[in-house]
């Protein structure tokens, strides 16, 4: 898999639970703050991140479910494919 | 001593005058205002001082400990045993002052229901001022060095500082290590944006809880909630929406009086309260409402508990109400308490299939997704939000499930004759500017007004500070400082 597939990823799952299809084009810029943006609530992180982990077959460090890892499309495409379980199953 | 007491006159200009005066090193800064807070704490209840002392050496030990021992990516036996002492020790101590009454209580009403004699002795303790709080900020300090995203505090006095800082000591924000420590560690300087951003916030809290929320308690609320029989129906809601106006205005305004005073000594504390009656849903009202409490609970408790291995991982409405039966709990050692969490994760849950009940229609037709960015759809979230949240307030008023549960009848049947508790036309007066100021304050936050809003704060210096001047003459002759007590101050 590529940096793209996980983008996708994030992208069908805002799509399919929060923005219905919108949000590629809410989401002007990778580096954009979910959070400031309102692309994400802290609620629907929970729920990504179960998503990611099942969807990639890794587990996410407690110590790195921080707002620097995972605030924005370019960051969490960023830390899911620098995780050794992903790299290890692309 | 209270933020907005009488005696704050005196303390706060001497120790802001002896702490700019000084040297702007944090060799005395620091060292200063930890004594201010071992002062403030002290001044509501000095027997328990040593409590507190020992909770914050033993959270500093145990963090130490935690940072020397060996890191790794599954957490070692020792890591797991300093974080669960320091998990155990903290929910001890809080469980024993405030919950050993409750629970002996409890079960002696249940040996009683049994027909068994009610042995267990009911304890009724003094609870050390802001438990609740800084046990929590100290909480997440540990939990933040066990996981690896905080370094341990390495001196013993930042740390009792970062536990015990004043303004937030008896009622929040309940503040991280990684917003507080990393401002213990470098000196303050005075500047004039610091000064007008603290007074703003200051005036800002002031208003709501000396003026706004001690006038709604004291002359409509507490009345109306004391004998609601004898008034009309009209009246009971009325008075239900002041309690509403009233917890707000306590709790946001100590919360903002708490940020103001920080920033008079440099120091940034996170914001507590985001206009919570514009909410259009129970996620975002926690948002919006206490929202270091709520940020907490998901951060520690929902996260973990849905994302972790355990039975709980994916079940999020599960994690809802054992999270909102936490907060309850957390608000107070009460039944009424525990109902008012459990109705809050119910509704939580309720909002949750909702959701996904109406993301399948939009995945059908789009059509769906037009509808709920309309006004219609906006409106009706709003109303039912704003309802539920203040009808959830009975049972966070009351004193027993039954009070709560005969106050909600009421407000659906015929009321006695007695109209709102306002006898004069100064209390009309006061009644309509605050419910202006309260309405206002939302209000000017939306889109559509939030330009206005920010042109008036954009007028020049000179036109502010005489409105401003304006504003603090009006209190200081029509609101009587430190009558109110703070409600949150008691959770």
């Amino acid at each position: 898999m590529t940096d793209a597939n996980v983008r996708q990823v994030v992208i069908d799952w805002l799509d399919d639970n929060v923005h219905f299809g919108e949000a590629e084009s809410l989401i002007t810029d990778d580096e954009m703050s979910f959070l400031d943006h309102g692309i994400l609530t802290s609620l629907g992180f929970v729920q990504l991140i179960v998503h990611l982990e099942d969807t990639f077959r890794i587990k996410l460090e407690r110590k790195d479910l921080t707002r620097e890892n995972f605030d924005s499309l370019a960051k969490i495409v960023k830390y899911v494919t620098a995780h050794p379980g992903y790299r290890a199953t692309a | 001593m209270s933020l907005a007491g009488v005696e704050m006159v005196f303390f706060l200009p001497v120790l802001l005058l002896l702490y700019w005066i000084g040297p702007r090193r944090i060799g005395w800064q620091n060292p200063l205002l930890l004594l201010a807070s071992i002062l403030f704490f002290a001044s509501w209840t000095p027997r328990l001082l040593p409590i507190l002392a020992i909770s914050i050496l033993v959270d500093w030990i145990l963090g130490r400990a935690l940072d020397a021992a060996p890191e790794d990516a599954n957490p070692t036996p020792r890591r797991r045993l300093l974080f669960g002492t320091s998990l155990a020790f903290n929910l001890c101590l809080l469980g024993f002052f405030k919950y050993a009454g409750f629970f002996a209580a409890s079960l002696n009403d249940l040996f009683t229901a049994m027909g068994l004699p009610p042995s267990l002795p009911v304890l009724r303790l003094v609870l050390p001022i802001g438990i609740s709080y800084w046990t929590l900020s100290k909480l997440a300090y540990v939990a933040d060095v066990y996981w690896g995203r905080l370094r341990a505090c390495r001196s013993l006095l930042t740390f009792a500082l970062h536990a015990s800082f004043f303004p937030q000591l008896i009622a929040g924000p309940i503040v991280r290590g990684q917003e507080l420590l990393p401002q213990w560690s470098r000196p303050r300087h005075l500047t004039p944006s610091l000064v007008a951003g603290g007074a703003s916030a200051f005036l800002l809290g002031f208003a709501l809880k000396a003026w706004a929320a001690d006038w709604l308690g004291m002359a409509i609320a507490t009345p109306i909630f004391s004998e609601p029989l004898i008034y009309s129906r009209g009246a009971r809601w009325i008075g239900l929406l002041a309690y509403a106006g009233q917890i707000f205005g306590d709790f946001a305004g100590y919360s903002f009086l708490a940020i103001g005073v920080g920033r008079f000594f440099g120091v940034e504390l996170p914001l507590n309260f985001r206009y919570p009656f514009l909410s259009r849903s129970l996620p975002e009202l926690w948002t919006r409402w206490h929202i270091t409490l709520n940020r907490w609970l998901f951060d520690y408790i929902y996260g973990p508990l849905t994302t972790g291995e355990s039975f709980f991982r994916g079940r999020f409405e599960l994690g809802f109400l054992v999270v909102f039966l936490a907060s309850g709990l957390w608000h107070g050692a009460q039944w009424t308490f525990v109902l008012w969490g459990l109705l809050h994760g119910l509704g939580l849950v309720v909002h949750f299939r909702w959701d996904a009940f109406y993301k399948s229609r939009c995945r059908r037709d789009r059509k769906w997704v037009a509808v709920r960015r309309g006004a219609p759809y906006a409106v009706s979230a709003w109303v039912i939000t704003q309802l539920f949240f203040v009808l959830t307030l009975i049972p966070f008023r009351t004193p027993t499930l039954a009070a709560a549960g005969e106050y909600f009848r009421l407000l659906f049947v015929r009321g006695g004759h007695v109209g709102l508790p306002i006898g004069d036309l100064e209390s009309l007066a006061n009644f309509l500017a605050i419910a202006a100021f309260l309405l206002g304050y939302h209000v000017l936050e939306l889109d559509r007004l939030r330009g206005l809003r920010d042109r008036v704060l954009g007028l020049p210096a000179p036109v502010r500070g005489i409105a401003l001047g304006l504003v603090i003459v009006f209190f200081l002759i029509f609101v009587p400082v430190g009558l109110g007590t703070f409600i949150y101050a008691e959770f």
